[in-house]
């Protein structure tokens, strides 16, 4: 149940790329994400845009926030600086905006990458709120809510890399669908995502591909990579146990082969 | 500058999905609003920092202001002023051509006769070559998806329009039954059992000009009449019949050979549709004034089985085939075979296909390819390409490789070709990059090396190597300014050639709301150089001097582009579907007449019920209206909840009714006193 939970979050955060959800907030961000690369001592600058989507002018305050990723697969922002966070390194453009119906804004930022900084990632977030609290209704029930987007940046500093340990197999419940699943830890400084062409058979010998989930992994932390199965005709087959799976997992530079059996 | 000023600092954590990183959805969700933080427990909050001490002026553009103003149906108008110079140097240079004019579009919804769109292009200045004939402008109106009962709609066409062919003529897969231009009408009917009808005609002609478009008329006039159906969900019937008379020939027009012909042609199919197969035979006879009847049949099938998709088919074509004042293959006769495979890491695909003239007069041909292309890992691709042609004369083949690397850069493809046949063969190597910019810029690049030598009889046997290098390039450089452009140039290392360099540039520039203007330059410029020819085994090769030679051409537009309006969806049915007026009236029945007499009182603010979906009141005239109701059967429930003892509405206050497209439906409903009988009919619809 809690994976399925967890799915159903993944997917309603996933899908929401044209979001629209209480009168006053509906707001796109492209790109959604930035995944950069800088040396000690460099700064890099960058572009975001944000499209006012609501029928109405809308004001939009802008901010950095530390995230971290929990193990439930939530993303926890704070706004106070948490140890060894790289946010004095970020500028902004500015700290509000005003954006009429339908018009597009180019938001600029920068990070500074100080010259002695040491090899590894800096993280932050980028959140663009609608400054005055939107109406959520719910029946006859009004809430005041505030909506924002939250934009992830990835700064690779140096030679900071993803060192991923693939620590076991185990066989893990999604929506009702067991799924062979690994579980990966990063013993690296940057942060790595999970990718690769993997097949095999399930107990029927029906042979499937598998997709492994491209969440991140970040620094120091452990996760699971669901491996989806799929065939030709298929894109959600149902898999007997036991299965097995064979190919190559890929992360930044590196590659590991993968024969596994799953029980 | 806190950016966050008065707000509250408290240690809060708002949460989303993990979606939002990993797959990098933009992505937006609701949280409630952080409470106030008790005082003395916050930590100090962290102030951002600016740049240029948040000074930096805005950048906001506003490119679909008009698209959120949804108070009417949808509509967009835009409009285009046009003017064009082209000019040319050196001793074969074309004229200096002019073209200035304008281009009007437009589209607008309605909400029961369908959508509807305008072309109008008029070319108000002229060319100084001649080389656009005398027409100047192109004009057009349409209409697409006009409902009408019975499951019927129709789309029209009037001026500048092509002439239709039903879908069994437009999906054929080896071969095609071309549709021309014409100056006429054209209309196509949708109906039940995929029933559709086809009928239009005109007089042909050409579209020409350089950015405005105009319809040049060549004389003459074609005239079609088709009908397809589907007698059983997987067969599909249809016939189409073609007249053309005293027309130029396509063909002939693109050859400046102004011969006219007149023809008559037939077009009959039938399409068997399965879950993973489609088959589908043709049959075409007509003939052309002068010229013996013809008769093409072809028969196209495909399967598709998993990953593996098979298509195949055998074919029949008399010569002087014709379709309208269109030339159709002809003088064929073969079969052809292709086999596809993909999967996730492959792609492959194999073909050959067969022809022989009818006639002797054409060349027999074979002509057999394959592709494919293997996914060897999450960055790195490889692929290949092989083609051969044969004929009874020659044999002509190529080769092709490449590696496809997604590295720190960008996306890279290193590539060889290798191409050989009777009169010479070239080999050319291209190292090509799209680089990882920045947000709102763009770059990519390509370096060719090119080697070929020319055995043809009329050249003397040569060498030429070659090498080019391409940029392409651009940035939004503002949101209102925008600017892309690229260069070619190129250089004969050894052998006949000359240096030459392509350069061209095209900005966007938003002035205002609705307001663009487009320009580009082009620039070609070629340098002299001297090939050799043989004219005669018994003459010694002749050398000739190719002189310099210059392009250059100056685009500009002055754009107004206005979009706004909502797709009309009426009550209970589907966009475009048809639509009419529903009201009614609900009275109190004193005389159980069922009739609304003079002196018997209505029934105010009650709610009334479409399909148990969508409700609206009474008014103080116990009137209520649906403006929009989809065209069919509707369940009307009135709630009966204000109604006054002892008033009650019979059957529960259910009615129902049909409206019909453009039709008004008026209902009038009749509540009784609770001591007459309840049978009653409760509706009277008119």
């Amino acid at each position: 149940m809690r994976h399925s939970l967890r799915l159903l979050l993944i997917l309603a955060c996933a899908l929401g790329s044209t979001p629209s959800f209480a009168d006053g907030f509906a707001a796109v961000v492209s790109p959604p994400r930035f995944e950069l690369t800088a040396k000690p001592g460099q700064t890099l600058r960058q572009v975001f845009e944000l499209s006012n989507r609501a029928a109405a002018p809308a004001p939009f305050v802008f901010h950095t926030a530390d995230w971290t990723l929990a193990p439930d697969f939530g993303v926890s922002f704070s706004d106070e600086l948490q140890p060894g966070s790289c946010r004095p390194w970020v500028a902004l453009e500015r700290p509000e905006a005003t954006l009429s119906a339908s018009a597009t804004m180019r938001y600029r930022f920068e990070v500074s990458v100080p010259a002695d900084a040491a090899a590894g990632e800096c993280r932050f977030g980028l959140l663009i709120e609608g400054k005055e609290p939107a109406i959520a209704r719910s029946g006859g029930l009004q809430l005041p809510i505030a909506g924002r987007i939250g934009v992830i940046v990835y700064v690779t500093i140096g030679d900071a890399v993803p060192r991923l340990e693939i620590l076991g197999p185990k066989t893990v419940s999604l929506n009702g669908r067991l799924l062979p699943t690994l579980r990966v830890h990063n013993a690296g400084t940057a942060h790595g995502r999970v990718s690769g062409y993997l097949s095999g058979t399930d107990a029927t010998g029906t042979r499937f591909d598998f997709n492994p989930s491209d969440f991140p992994i970040l620094p120091g932390e452990e996760t699971d990579v669901y491996l989806t199965p799929s065939t030709a005709n298929d894109d959600h087959p149902t898999l007997t146990f036991p299965v097995t799976v064979q190919g190559t997992l890929e992360w930044g530079r590196q590659k590991t082969e993968l024969s596994q059996r799953f029980e | 500058m806190n950016p966050m000023g008065g707000r509250a600092r408290s240690t809060a954590y708002w949460r989303c999905g993990l979606g939002a990183l990993a797959l990098g959805a933009s992505m937006a969700w609701a949280r409630d609003s952080p409470p106030e933080a008790p005082a003395g427990e916050s930590p100090a909050p962290y102030h951002d920092h600016y740049i240029a001490g948040g000074g930096l002026a805005l950048d906001i553009s506003s490119d679909d202001a008009g698209s959120s103003d949804t108070s009417a149906l949808a509509h967009s108008l835009r409009l285009d002023g046009v003017l064009s110079v082209l000019s040319g140097s050196g001793a074969n240079a074309a004229n200096r051509v002019e073209e200035y004019g304008i281009v009007l579009s437009s589209q607008w919804d309605t909400a029961s006769y369908g959508a509807w769109s305008a072309e109008l292009a008029a070319r108000a200045g002229g060319s100084r070559s001649g080389a656009f004939g005398s027409a100047q402008s192109v004009v057009s109106l349409s209409e697409r998806g006009m409902p009408f009962d019975g499951a019927w709609s129709a789309d029209a066409g009037l001026g500048d329009v092509n002439v239709p062919n039903i879908s069994l003529a437009r999906f054929q897969s080896r071969f095609f039954l071309p549709t021309g231009p014409v100056l006429g009408l054209a209309t196509e009917w949708h109906g039940p059992s995929r029933l559709q009808l086809v009928a239009g005609g005109g007089e042909p002609g050409i579209y020409e000009g350089v950015v405005v478009p105009t319809f040049q008329t060549l004389g003459g006039s074609t005239a079609t009449l088709g009908a397809q159906f589907s007698p059983t969900p997987r067969w599909t019937l249809g016939g189409q019949l073609v007249g053309a008379r005293d027309v130029t020939l396509f063909s002939n027009v693109l050859l400046d050979a102004p011969e006219q012909t007149s023809s008559t042609t037939g077009f009959l199919s039938a399409a068997w549709q399965g879950r993973s197969a489609r088959a589908q035979l043709n049959l075409v006879n007509g003939s052309m004034s002068g010229l013996a009847n013809a008769t093409g049949i072809w028969l196209d099938a495909a399967t598709t089985h998993s990953r593996l998709s098979q298509s195949f088919g055998a074919f029949r074509l008399d010569p002087n085939l014709s379709w309208g004042n269109q030339l159709v293959t002809d003088d064929l006769q073969g079969g052809y075979y292709h086999l596809d495979y993909q999967s996730r890491r492959w792609f492959a695909d194999v073909g050959i296909d067969q022809a022989w003239s009818m006639s002797g007069l054409g060349a027999d041909t074979t002509f057999a390819s394959g592709a494919a292309r293997y996914q060897l890992s999450r960055d790195l691709g490889i692929g290949g390409v092989a083609n051969l042609r044969r004929t009874e004369a020659a044999l002509g083949w190529s080769l092709e490789g490449y590696l496809d690397d997604r590295n720190r850069w960008g996306i890279g493809r290193g590539q060889v070709d290798y191409a050989r046949d009777s009169e010479g063969s070239d080999a050319t190597l291209t190292l090509s990059q799209g680089w990882n910019t920045t947000a709102g810029t763009r770059l990519s690049t390509s370096l060719e090396y090119q080697w070929s030598r020319s055995t043809a009889l009329s050249v003397v046997a040569q060498a030429v190597s070659a090498v080019s290098l391409s940029v392409n390039g651009g940035g939004d450089l503002s949101s209102r300014l925008s600017v892309d452009g690229n260069v070619h140039w190129g250089v004969a290392i050894s052998g006949p050639g000359a240096a030459a360099v392509m350069a061209n540039v095209a900005l966007s520039w938003k002035l205002a709301r609705d307001w663009v203007l487009l320009g580009s330059y082009y620039e070609y410029r070629a340098g002299s150089w001297i090939s050799v020819t043989v004219a005669s085994p018994l003459a010694p090769p002749l050398s000739s001097m190719n002189p310099a030679m210059g392009q250059r051409a100056v685009f500009l537009t002055i754009r107004y582009q206005r979009a706004a309006g909502a797709h009309f969806v009426p009550l209970g049915g589907k966009p475009g579907s048809g639509s009419g007026e529903l009201t009614g009236r609900i009275y109190l029945d004193a005389n159980n007449n069922d009739r609304l007499d003079a002196g018997e009182e209505v029934a105010p603010n009650l709610t009334v019920v479409l399909d148990g979906r969508y409700s609206t009141r009474t008014d103080s005239n116990g009137q209520f209206a649906f403006a929009a109701v989809a065209a069919g059967h509707h369940v009307l429930t009135v709630v009966p909840d204000n109604l006054a003892l002892p008033w009650i509405l019979d059957d529960n206050g259910r009615v129902e009714l049909n409206v019909r497209t453009r039709d008004h439906t008026d209902v009038s409903i009749a509540a009784h006193r609770a001591s007459f009988g309840l049978n009653v009919p409760a509706a009277a619809g008119s």
